[in-house]
């Protein structure tokens, strides 16, 4: 709204302007801006995508690309998405959160995708319908359900929902939160203490608290070159540890008595135990650390609309068909992204729009009652170690012996070299990365 | 209108010749390319950023970059750990679709003519 605030009435208000004061359904029913015209037949089949995040908005467009005469129908809680990946970029100042909000403006016009600003409630399989807090019924033929993350907070004393919305943002859903971080983080006494806590295994973007913890140090060095961050980490090994280790000594002092950054794994006892939000103290394995900034980033289970929906199977994710990413609990629901059960590959949005492709041809062969073909996916995370030090993890998938496996040699991470230029230029690819990346998935 | 009615068309009778023989190459290929567009741009379509666009690129070329790429015979950030990812029939089944690809960015391609390039050449087989 804030945006709205600073314009006169002379000005025009764009489309972005009215989905923000009245929400996209609205705006999209109102018929000014062309939403879809297009006529299906009468007994096209009818494919339900519930969630617009990356998962859900790729599988909408790859759905179309695959199958010109669905009807595709997506339902989203909020009128914009904001982009998770380079979220850590924004706590350190390198952009704002409007260089990462989108829309699905151009799902609707080019690819005639039928887009409800709504909140999904419920299904019911045996009908094949689901309903919304709008109170609308939707019939489908398949349902796909891309619901990102929820998170344990019960897992660590003294944390909960209500405390992570106050003054200790776990901002691993950006928004309003990754800006309280920031303030946080320029607010930190000279000299004085960050701690980072990572989540222990599997949770959304592997190398996502380790280039917060970076891009910290990166800050610090400049603005408060005496504070010190503290990562309390409850594994041993995290991805690109390799490099990332590598890029702390070169950059950040690590391992010597000057380290702006001091990583405590699991085993030296790093797990945070419990959270006394009055003493801004954690409670380790190894004793107790005063902080001025705590970011506990919890440990996570599938989306709660997975949950609610009974996708879900005791580890708290959901199992599917690896070659088609059909739920392995109900026939003809699909599921995608963070909240599935996908083996070797990490919870990151590469993955989420690659198993979304993979699954929009497989939808639309089931469609046409053609044979599934054999599923290809691929990963590649770029992160930052430092603001021009990129690093990066990748692989291609295949399925071998019912699991997702890394198919040929092709799983690595950056190799560790003296030539300064390979850091430089996966940093600049980190950057491009996202503007593509985006553009694959909203337009 | 009219448009849309080939495109409708078009795609039923690609997707009739896929079916018949399963493994198309092109619609194999395709099945994998998507799966390079979060870097190269939806179709490889992304001709204004640092990664270079694979759109459009003659199949030899991209086949021999690929190979190149594989064998570690041609410096890279990246393409060294994806190529090694991909037999050398499925580089030809890639190279064939890429090749096709329209020489433009992608948001200035419709659907349409996405569709029409690819299935000019699908029909014909
Ligand atoms: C700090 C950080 C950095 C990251 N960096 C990267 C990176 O560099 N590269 C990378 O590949 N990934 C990165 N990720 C991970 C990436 O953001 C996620 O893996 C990706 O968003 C997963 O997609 P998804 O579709 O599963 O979930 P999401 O993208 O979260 O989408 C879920 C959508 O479902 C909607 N929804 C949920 N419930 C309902 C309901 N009941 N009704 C209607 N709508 C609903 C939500 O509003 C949301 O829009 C990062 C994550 C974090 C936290
Ligand atoms: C993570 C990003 C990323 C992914 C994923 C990716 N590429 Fe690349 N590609 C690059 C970069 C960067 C280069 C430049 C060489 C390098 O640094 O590795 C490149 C170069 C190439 C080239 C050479 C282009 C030229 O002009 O000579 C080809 C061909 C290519 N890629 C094909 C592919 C194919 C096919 C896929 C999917 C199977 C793919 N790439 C996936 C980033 C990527």
């Amino acid at each position: 709204m804030s945006q709205l605030e600073h314009k006169t009435f002379e000005q025009k208000i764009n489309r972005r302007d009215l989905i923000k004061l009245f929400g996209a359904s609205v705006v999209a029913a109102s018929g000014i801006f062309g939403a879809s015209e297009k006529a299906f037949a009468k007994n096209a089949p009818n494919v339900v995508v519930l969630g617009g995040g990356v998962g859900g908005s790729s599988f909408a467009k790859y759905l179309r690309f695959a199958n010109p005469d669905v009807k595709i129908t997506l339902i989203e809680k909020h009128p914009e998405y904001i982009t998770c990946f380079r979220s850590n970029d924004v706590i350190v100042g390198m952009h704002t959160l409007d260089e990462l909000t989108f829309n699905h403006q151009v799902l609707q016009s080019k690819y005639k995708v039928n887009v409800l600003i709504d909140e999904v409630t419920g299904a019911d399989f045996s009908k094949k319908t689901v309903k919304t807090a709008k109170g609308e019924t939707l019939a489908y033929d398949k349902l796909v359900v891309s619901p990102g993350i929820d998170f344990k907070f019960a897992d660590t004393e003294g944390f909960d929902a209500e405390v992570a919305a106050g003054k200790f943002p776990h901002a691993y859903k950006a928004g309003a939160k990754t800006l309280e971080l920031r303030k946080q983080l320029i607010n930190l006494p000279k000299g004085g203490t960050a701690i980072i806590a990572p989540p222990e295994n599997p949770y959304r973007c592997p190398p996502g608290p380790y280039e917060r913890a970076s891009l910290f140090a990166d800050y610090l060095k400049v603005h408060n070159p005496t504070a010190k961050l503290l990562v309390l980490d409850p594994k041993d090994r995290f991805t690109k540890d390799g490099p990332f280790k590598k890029a702390w000594e070169r950059l950040y002092g690590f391992k010597t008595d000057n380290a702006m950054i001091e990583w405590v794994s699991g085993s030296e006892g790093g797990k945070v135990n419990r959270l006394d939000t009055k003493n801004m103290t954690v409670e380790t394995d190894s004793g107790n650390h005063k902080a001025d900034l705590i970011n506990l980033i919890p440990n996570q289970r599938a989306g709660k609309l997975a949950q609610n929906l009974g996708l879900t199977n005791n580890s708290g994710w959901c199992p599917v068909d690896r070659n088609s990413m059909e739920s392995l609990l109900h026939k003809e629901v699909y599921v995608l992204g963070d909240s599935t059960i996908a083996d070797a590959m990490p919870k990151s949005g590469y993955s989420a729009n690659s198993q979304a492709k993979v699954c929009a041809q497989a939808v639309s062969d089931t469609l046409q009652g053609n044979q599934l073909g054999k599923a290809v996916y691929a990963n590649v995370c770029f992160s930052l170690a430092g603001e021009n030090y990129g690093v990066s993890i990748s692989a291609i998938y295949e399925v071998r012996d019912g699991l997702i496996q890394p198919k040929g040699g092709s799983a690595g991470v950056s190799p560790i070299t003296d030539k300064a230029g390979l850091p430089i230029l996966e940093a600049t690819y980190q950057k491009n990365w996202q503007r593509n990346f985006v553009k694959d998935v909203f337009s | 209108m009219n448009h849309r009615i080939i495109y409708g068309f078009l795609a039923v009778s690609a997707m009739n010749s896929a079916m018949a023989e399963n493994i198309n190459p092109i619609a194999k290929g395709q099945a994998m390319a998507w799966q390079c567009a979060p870097c190269h741009g939806t179709n490889g379509q992304e001709f204004e950023e640092s990664m270079p666009p694979i759109a459009a690129m003659p199949a030899e070329q991209f086949t021999k970059a690929m190979l190149d790429f594989r064998q570690g015979d041609r410096p890279a950030t990246i393409m060294d750990r994806v190529a090694k990812g991909f037999t050398d029939e499925e580089i030809k089944a890639m190279a064939s679709w890429f090749e096709l690809q329209p020489k433009k960015q992608w948001v200035d391609t419709s659907l349409e003519e996405a569709q029409l390039s690819l299935d000019a050449t699908r029909g014909q087989k």
